[in-house]
């Protein structure tokens, strides 16, 4: 509908679907259940993806190439990360997506304990 | 015969007679013209009986019509202010998105949306704006954004996807109708109950068809409702009753103005209304390719420890289609942390002193590593 006092169209039209929506409504996430850098890669044998919300299908192809952080994931959805979480659970409940813990960062090993397994293959072969 | 002309009697019969006629003669004439003078005044009557219809019918439109233009105004304000709030919203979910808040903020959300529609057909039945004027949209995007406009949202449940878009000019109107009717659906039945939505192509265009198990409605009620929704005219707003009744009114208004029909004289599987939206192909398109994203813009994310290079990104050429025979949006952008060789993206070159900086830092680097950690067994180091 066109009328005169219509204003400039503004260059950001709200987004149609509303995160709610997408989410229709649920409870987030506990914070223990998904961090930023949980690792999240795509299933191998990924069928019927048709049924799935086009959000849904984004992550899918999103997660499809390889392992990739929760925060990498929201940075391409344009979606609140408590959101992309849901969603994301969603996923790997039904079986679309498999998730990994961070990688550890390496630890300084204990001396002592480099040093009895020293001595016990000294032990042993020495 | 001398006795007859003795008689007064006769005589005042002679006298009386011309008398008499005259008498009758103008009576006739007097009725005549009474009659005349009767018809002259009903006309006269009629004239304005009709100047008087005209001129309260005249200003019952100028009320109308000022009530419009108050009302109109009104609305266009209270539309502004919630797209820009709606906007500031989405915003602060961006911001806020991993913190609890983002849960109120979605409330909040849901509330602005419901608060937008109703400003929205208000304006409707005022001939106002309708919104700003969305990209052609995804059938299902667009029962999902009213699914959003209604208080009881969750009840609603969408059995199909389809392959089909809406034109741009469309999409509002579409979706205000499908939210108006969702309201109905969700208002008269009970708060357990679902309302299912499918989608279903047909010969003319796609049907949109909602059902809902409430009580449905009586022969009286349907002919009110297939009035209101068949109107060409608006009844305005001073034709909306009391308690006031928009959802059908607004629906017949903006089916009217953009070439749809609906219709909700059929029974739902479940006992409840089936209202049935039939969009031609006139108001269908094909599903729309994405647009071009703009950059993402840099989130402030605490920073990610990136310890775990991602395996390099394999050729990123997607297939045209999804599993589901979907058409695919391409993924935009390297999405690995270690961009390929080949990326578009590659940063640019680096001037030499910044290359020797970074090989320098980078050398710093893997030698304080093999200090701290005493790796002396990993073989022999040539510095």
């Amino acid at each position: 509908m066109t009328t005169s006092d219509e204003p400039d169209q503004e260059p950001v039209a709200p987004q149609l679907v509303r995160p709610y929506v997408i989410t229709n409504g649920r409870n987030l996430l506990g914070d223990h259940e998904f961090s930023l850098i949980t690792l999240v890669t795509a299933a191998e044998d990924i069928s019927r993806t048709g049924n799935l919300d086009p959000e849904k299908r984004r992550l899918l192809e999103l997660c499809s190439g390889g392992y990739l952080s929760v925060a990498e994931i929201v940075g391409h959805s344009h979606l609140p990360v408590g959101v992309v979480k849901i969603l994301l659970s969603d996923l790997t409940e039904e079986g679309y997506l498999f998730t990994r813990a961070p990688i550890p960062a390496a630890k300084l090993v204990d001396r002592h304990i480099l040093e009895e397994v020293l001595n016990g293959l000294q032990a042993r072969f020495g | 015969m001398t006795q007859y002309f003795q008689d007064p009697a006769l005589w005042g019969l002679i006298a009386g007679t011309p008398v008499a006629a005259t008498a009758i003669i103008r009576g006739r004439k007097s009725i005549a013209e009474l009659r005349k003078e009767k018809q002259e005044l009903k006309a006269h009557y009629a004239t304005l009986e009709d100047h008087y219809a005209e001129a309260v019918e005249e200003a019952k439109d100028r009320a109308e019509e000022a009530t419009k233009t108050a009302l109109k105004s009104a609305m266009r304000t209270l539309q502004g202010l919630a797209s820009e709030q709606q906007l500031a919203i989405t915003k602060l979910q961006d911001k806020y998105g991993e913190l609890q808040i983002l849960q109120d903020l979605l409330d909040i959300d849901h509330m602005n949306s419901q608060f937008a529609r109703r400003a929205q057909s208000i304006a409707v039945l005022c001939d106002g704006w309708l919104g700003r004027q969305r990209d052609a949209a995804s059938l299902y995007d667009v029962v999902r954004s009213a699914k959003g406009r209604i208080r009881h949202f969750t009840r609603v449940e969408i059995r199909a996807q389809s392959n089909f878009a809406i034109v741009s000019r469309a999409v509002e109107p579409v979706a205000l109708t499908l939210a108006e009717l969702l309201d109905n659906a969700t208002s008269y039945s009970a708060p357990e109950t679902v309302i299912e939505i499918n989608i279903r192509p047909v010969p003319k265009g796609v049907c949109i068809i909602v059902d809902d198990a409430g009580v449905g409605m009586n022969e009286e009620e349907k002919a009110r409702a297939a009035k209101l929704l068949s109107s060409e005219r608006s009844p305005g707003v001073s034709g909306l009753g009391n308690p006031p009744q928009f959802g059908f009114t607004v629906i017949g208004v903006l089916a009217a103005r953009y070439g749809f029909t609906v219709s909700v004289d059929s029974t739902s599987p479940y006992g409840g209304v089936r209202a049935v939206v039939l969009l031609p192909d006139e108001l269908l398109t094909a599903m729309p390719e994405p647009a071009p994203e703009p950059q993402p813009e840099p989130k402030e994310f605490p920073a990610v420890a990136a310890s775990s290079p991602m395996p390099p990104e394999e050729n990123p050429v997607a297939p045209s289609t999804t599993f589901g025979g979907l058409p695919k949006r391409r993924r935009r952008g390297a999405i690995s942390i270690v961009p390929t060789a080949d990326s578009a993206e590659a940063p640019a070159p680096r001037s030499s002193e910044q290359a020797a900086s970074v090989m320098g830092a980078f050398q710093r680097g893997t030698q304080s590593g093999r200090r701290s950690t005493n790796a002396s067994s990993e073989g022999h180091e040539t510095q």
